[in-house]
């Protein structure tokens, strides 16, 4: 292979905000997919898929006017202006409403991985084609749902082994509900300045002091204590109900196992306009961004014409992969290496173990196998010999003489510590 | 305890940035501004970048926390915490025009070429007075633009309003107020609560006590998440 350079262009590249995934990165991405997958389908949620376009007026009728700016348009050949999917809670909710719901009596439990696309602003360094795992729970009103979905997730990032993973669970009603006391323009300009996190100054913006008060604390109200410390400033049938769904909802969660991993958090804003109640964000070592967030969003369906109580999360599956550790990737894998006079036999051995779940490539005799091995996280390195079959293992760096039962045995049987914890 | 890392401009804000720091017990001395990252008290570190670098680092995480110009969080609508106001670098960001001309601002139909440092503050101020505009993105010394013809006029800062004198430019219109603030990246404000919440306390106390600056002005809240 002769690879030409150096040559200018535009094609050398991609544009800017999109990448490639090369191996082992695509496999890695493929994996965790895959894992995620699995779990979704252990807690009853089965997959969908909908096109990555969708119309405009779709998208903006689920997320609100302001996600315009953040989408990609195309229009149509016949004018109609279509958008990629920039998430997939609205198509979902689409999807249910105008064809899943009226079908069914009981709750959906549905779950997609998809590749969902942004419009960021410029200078962002941020992807604006990245693949997103998630759930919606649709029908179920109650904190269990809440609590199912807020496990399911945290579960994920904990089966992917994330590094220090947390859950921030808050509740949109407790704030809300003290902010609609106010008069309808301070309320927006509260909320404007909430959406930027804009907080220096925020309190002079209201008259209320009390109100001044909380939110001069909001952005530390998360921990242990934060309920405690939101109560004094919980005036409102609903903002108690509030704090005291969240306490609820943690002893739900303890019920699960994750009392270790779960936080009160009611300085959570979400981003998307539909989000109505219980809220969540979870974080990880080494990522400056959420690793996945959801929450309730009881109005959306309505907006499609089908009432209905929903939650669900969704999980950035790249943002997951750039804190997971890279070593250990090492596959079950051969390489095998034959001369021409060897080569039917390598071909029986191969397909033996393929047959076996075990990923094999064929080489032939000049081809540098330790390199190849090495290169793509291969384990072994099988020489067919005159002597017979040299069996060489790149992780201690051995090799001994075997019988071609013993290379089935030893290679075609999975054993536990080869496999790493996503893939199993 | 986790380490904190804290982002700090170089510039305009570079010395009362350094004296906040000496007063709230993070440097003992005053470090000068080709140093990158120098450590603090407790294993904190303190990284020194260019002003209008302090968000990138702060939303990706890079830094924890930084002390950045409310000019750039208007310019940059980033997604990091604003927490407070520290109550110095006060300036206002405002359109100049040479003093020959003031009368064309008088004329809201007139299409001026404006050169500045923030184009999408100067886009959003121009589209919310409905005046029409071609912005000329320059990176420095703004004030010369009029001079040599290559703008009708400029969106800048002005401390004292020297500047705009001894270029013979004038004020017609304000755009923005500006002061230094201190923001934090949204995961570290609750994974590293412990060693943030202090350090906003501790800066907020500092902080000069003076009137609240007039909102500034106002953008469409953003619809941008994680889903």
């Amino acid at each position: 292979m002769r690879v030409r350079s150096p040559l200018n262009g535009r094609w050398q590249q991609v544009p800017a905000g999109v990448r490639d995934y090369a191996a082992p990165e695509a496999a890695r991405h493929s994996a965790l997919a895959a894992s995620v997958r699995s779990e979704f389908m252990r807690w009853g949620y089965a997959e969908v898929r909908t096109p990555p376009v969708e119309y405009l007026e779709t998208i903006v009728r689920g997320a609100g006017a302001g996600i315009q700016d953040h989408l990609f348009k195309i229009v149509d050949t016949g004018g109609e202006l279509l958008v990629l999917r920039p998430e997939m809670t609205v198509p979902i909710a689409r999807l249910a409403a105008t064809r899943l719901l009226p079908q069914t009596a009981s709750p959906l439990r549905l779950s997609y991985v998809a590749d969902v696309f942004r419009g960021q602003n410029e200078g962002r360094t941020q992807l604006r084609a990245f693949t997103q795992a998630g759930v919606e729970l649709l029908g179920e009103g109650t904190l269990d749902a809440d609590a199912e979905v807020i496990a399911l997730a945290a579960t994920c990032l904990r089966r992917a082994g994330v590094p220090d993973a947390v859950v921030h669970v808050g509740h949109l009603g407790f704030f809300d509900d003290l902010l609609a006391a106010l008069p309808a323009d301070t309320q927006d300009e509260i909320r404007a300045r909430l959406y930027r996190k804009e907080f220096a100054g925020i309190e002079h913006a209201i008259p209320d002091p009390s109100l001044a008060g909380l939110l001069r604390l909001l952005p530390d109200l998360h921990g242990d204590d934060a309920v405690t410390r939101a109560t004094p400033f919980a005036t409102s049938a609903r903002s108690l109900a509030a704090l005291a769904d969240l306490e609820t909802l943690m002893a739900r969660l303890r019920d699960y196992g994750l009392a270790d991993i779960v936080r009160f958090d009611l300085s959570i804003i979400r981003d998307f306009s539909y989000y109505t109640g219980v809220v969540f964000e979870a974080y990880g070592a080494g990522s400056g961004y959420p690793l996945a967030g959801g929450g309730r969003y009881d109005t959306l369906l309505g907006r499609f014409g089908a009432e209905c109580p929903a939650t669900g999360f969704a999980l950035g599956l790249d943002r997951v992969l750039s804190v997971l550790p890279t070593d250990g990737d090492v596959s079950i894998a051969v390489v095998l290496v034959a001369d021409p006079s060897q080569r039917s036999d390598a071909i029986q051995i191969a397909t033996d173990l393929r047959r076996r779940g075990v990923s094999v490539l064929i080489l032939g005799a000049a081809d540098d196998a330790p390199i190849t091995a090495q290169r793509n996280s291969y384990q072994w390195v099988v020489r067919m010999t005159v002597d017979g079959i040299v069996l060489q293992d790149m992780r201690t760096e051995t090799q001994r003489l075997v019988d071609r039962a013993t290379l089935i045995a030893v290679l075609g049987t999975p054993s536990g510590d080869r496999v790493s914890e996503w893939t199993r | 305890m986790d380490p904190l890392t804290l982002a700090i401009p170089t510039g305009r804000l570079f010395a009362d940035t350094c004296a906040l720091l000496q007063r709230v017990g993070w440097l003992a001395a005053v470090p000068t501004e080709r140093t990158l990252v120098l450590p603090a008290s407790d294993g904190r570190r303190v990284l020194i970048a260019k002003p209008a670098d302090i968000l990138t680092y702060v939303e990706q995480g890079a830094a924890d926390a930084g002390i950045v110009g409310k000019d750039m969080l208007l310019e940059q609508e980033r997604d990091v915490y604003e927490l407070v106001d520290l109550g110095f670098g006060s300036c206002r960001g405002v359109v100049a025009l040479p003093e020959a001309q003031q009368e064309r601002w008088r004329q809201p139909g007139t299409l001026l070429r404006i050169a500045t440092k923030y184009p999408r503050l100067t886009a959003r101020f121009f589209e919310r007075e409905r005046r029409p505009v071609e912005i000329v993105h320059l990176h420095g010394s703004v004030e010369l633009a009029p001079r040599v013809g290559l703008a009708d006029g400029i969106v800048d800062l002005v401390m004292t309003g020297q500047t705009l004198r001894d270029n013979l430019l004038a004020e017609v219109a304000e755009v923005f107020q500006s002061s230094a603030r201190l923001v934090v990246n949204r995961v570290s404000l609750r994974t590293k609560a412990a060693v943030v919440q202090p350090l906003v306390e501790q800066t907020k106390r500092t902080a000069t006590i003076r009137a609240p600056v007039t909102a500034a002005p106002t953008t469409r809240p953003t619809a941008e998440g994680d889903r």
